[in-house]
């Protein structure tokens, strides 16, 4: 094992088409019998980036997540993944992490042989970071994975991807069944690789969680109904949106000169989540620094208005 | 990949091992115990090279255990539906395959090397049990010539290693395909024994032209091919081919069997008075009997026609698994 283990560091980081970006779709789009999944996806991940991937249920996160491991094939237009198209190929499958929806892994079989396992299945494999993660976190390595904590399989599951040393690792909402604690512990193995990989990996991680994202994230790709909301950096998103509190009145002189992403009513007031066009000169609305959670709501809203609408009545003083 | 293999089939091997252990230790204590039977029977016809057989008054091997050899037909069906049929529909109904398909090995590479090795195990498996029963066999072989019989012929020689081969492609190629075990296994359950029994049925005599002896009407005791030859059919010719059987004892000539309605009008003259004429007056008129068979001497080349027939089937259907698996979204 220590011979495998020595072999890892010595392969090369090859440049080129490397130094463009991590992740780059084109109109990617992929329909079900019944319906489209992820319709006319247009994203691009650059290297060395936390991408946050948000979205209702079913907005096709993990279709687009798949999609870039191409365990599913895209009916219509194209991915890029470390400039490569996905495909069934060693040296591409190399360098992707993916950690399924539910963390899958075989219960019958413990996390040492899931590594042991993983080492014959992967040419690069670091199996000591793996074991010494999972000791450091008190997971027992000899227990069948089946049995152990929602928590402890989801850093099971995390140590193996990891352990491939992917340049791209690709989380499907692995949080989302931890406690706060276990939650914690994930999140911070995720950016203790990122500070270890040293640019050389970029990870997309999905949630519900926004503020766990907000923690850690500095990209973002929000899907709704299927499409593509939002793509692009926390920080210029936030810094591109503002959110206007004034007096309900007529906000079509607004609308001329941002663009509203989503309104919300109440008798005396309006609250409306603007793409600023410009400086906010109207006195009567006072301008607010956007959340994150606050601007992912607002795109969410306008994508379903319908499924939101419940959403205005909160805090009214009806 | 090969030890991800083994420690996934590790206690299906040694749970099957245990079984065939069982069953092997059955067979060789019944076994021994069958061929002092015989050995007291036979022994003393064999050494001054009188014995008849086949013979029908001798009871060998019968009982719960003969049932036992003849349900070793369903080995391969058992290893193609519960260790065939999951290997990739409970990837994908677990969803386990998104954690091994996203390893770096291809989903071909991943297949070649599981279904390699359980086919090899069926092959194993299925050899072993066959060369037990066909050891088993040998007196009941020997003394009622029925080797080459359907239902003997597919527990003994190769067949048992070459079905086990095919049950597992199928149930592999079947997981593939419909990507659900419960489904699958059925499909693997129905494909063996309608693919098997209509192969038996209709297919296999068919391998060779048969052999068609003919011998006059009037012969009394019935000719009887060589060894253990595989009979197909029996009964009376006339100038026109195969006579249909006579509808029971009274539509038939006593002691004879030839069908009354079939007598000519010629030879009908004799009926009431001399019975033997007859006979000899069907002859005249160009009717005779006939067994139709296939000889003895081709059981090998018959277990080896069939093997290649299943073998290929097991080839089609492991591309199939093949070129499936790759196509499919998992």
């Amino acid at each position: 094992m220590n011979g495998q283990e020595g072999r890892l560091s010595a392969v090369p980081v090859t440049d080129g088409p490397d130094d463009g970006p991590a992740i780059e779709t084109t109109a990617l789009t992929k329909r079900y019998r019944r319906a489209a999944a992820l319709s006319d996806c247009s994203v691009t991940v650059p290297q060395g980036r936390i991408s946050a991937l948000v979205g209702p249920n079913g907005a096709g996160k993990s279709t687009l997540l798949r999609l870039l491991t191409g365990l599913a094939r895209p009916s219509g237009g194209s991915a890029l993944v470390l400039g490569a198209a996905p495909r069934q190929d060693p040296a591409f499958l190399a360098d992707i992490g993916y950690l399924a929806q539910d963390v899958p892994l075989y219960g019958r079989l413990s996390a040492a042989d899931h590594i042991r396992a993983c080492a014959a299945l992967n040419k690069r494999w670091d199996a000591a970071s793996a074991r010494t993660r999972l000791r450091e976190l008190g997971v027992p390595l000899d227990r069948a994975v089946g049995t152990l904590s929602g928590g402890q399989r989801a850093q099971v599951g995390l140590s193996l991807a990891l352990a491939k040393q992917p340049r791209l690792l690709l989380l499907d909402e692995p949080v989302a069944a931890l406690d706060p604690l276990a939650r914690r512990h994930f999140l911070s193995t995720i950016t203790t690789a990122m500070a270890e990989a040293e640019g050389q990996l970029t990870v997309v991680l999905s949630s519900h969680l926004i503020g766990d994202l907000e923690r850690i994230c500095d990209h973002l790709i929000l899907l709704a109904e299927s499409r593509v909301q939002l793509c692009g950096d926390i920080e210029d998103l936030l810094a591109e949106h503002t959110v206007l509190v004034g007096p309900r009145k007529d906000t079509a002189a607004i609308e001329q000169a941002h663009t509203v992403v989503h309104a919300t009513q109440t008798p005396r007031q309006s609250t409306l989540v603007v793409k600023r066009g410009g400086p906010v000169i109207d006195p009567a609305y006072q301008a607010e620094d956007i959340s994150l959670e606050e601007l992912v709501l607002a795109y969410m809203g306008a994508a379903a208005p319908a499924a939101y609408a419940h959403l205005t009545a909160v805090g009214e003083d009806q | 990949m090969t030890w991800l293999t083994w420690r996934q089939y590790r206690m299906a091997t040694v749970i099957s091992a245990a079984l065939f252990a069982a069953f092997a230790a059955l067979v060789v204590f019944t076994g021994l115990h069958m061929a002092a039977q015989f050995h007291d029977a036979f022994g003393s016809c064999i050494a001054a090279n009188t014995c008849r057989f086949p013979v029908d008054d001798v009871s060998l091997g019968s009982g719960p255990l003969g049932f036992i050899i003849e349900f070793t037909l369903a080995v391969p069906a058992v290893l193609g539906m519960f260790i065939g049929a999951p290997l990739v529909a409970r990837e994908i109904e677990t969803g386990t395959g998104q954690f091994s398909w996203t390893q770096a090995v291809t989903r071909r590479r991943w297949l070649a090397v599981k279904a390699g090795w359980l086919l090899l195990a069926a092959l194993a498996w299925g050899g072993a049990v066959g060369a037990l029963v066909t050891w088993w066999s040998g007196p009941k072989n020997a003394a009622y010539l029925n080797a080459f019989n359907p239902g003997t012929f597919d527990v003994q020689g190769i067949m048992p290693a070459v079905y086990s081969l095919f049950a597992m492609a199928l149930g592999i190629a079947a997981g593939t395909v419909i990507r659900r075990v419960l489904p699958a296994l059925g499909v693997t359950l129905f494909g063996y024994f309608g693919i098997r029994l209509m192969i038996m049925g209709w297919i296999r005599q068919h391998y060779m032209t048969p052999v068609t002896t003919k011998f006059s009407v009037a012969q009394g005791a019935p000719f009887i091919p060589k060894g253990a030859a595989w009979q197909l059919a029996q009964g009376f010719l006339g100038p026109n081919g195969p006579l249909a059987p006579p509808s029971g004892n009274s539509g038939a000539i006593v002691g004879n069997g030839f069908p009354l309605s079939d007598v000519p009008a010629a030879c009908r003259v004799h009926l009431a008075s001399q019975p033997a004429r007859v006979l000899s007056c069907l002859d005249k008129h160009g009717y005779a009997q006939y067994v139709t068979y296939q000889p003895a001497t081709r059981y090998w080349p018959f277990q080896f026609i069939e093997a290649g027939i299943f073998i290929a089937l097991t080839a089609a259907l492991v591309a199939l698994a093949f070129a499936i698996i790759n196509r499919r979204d998992a």
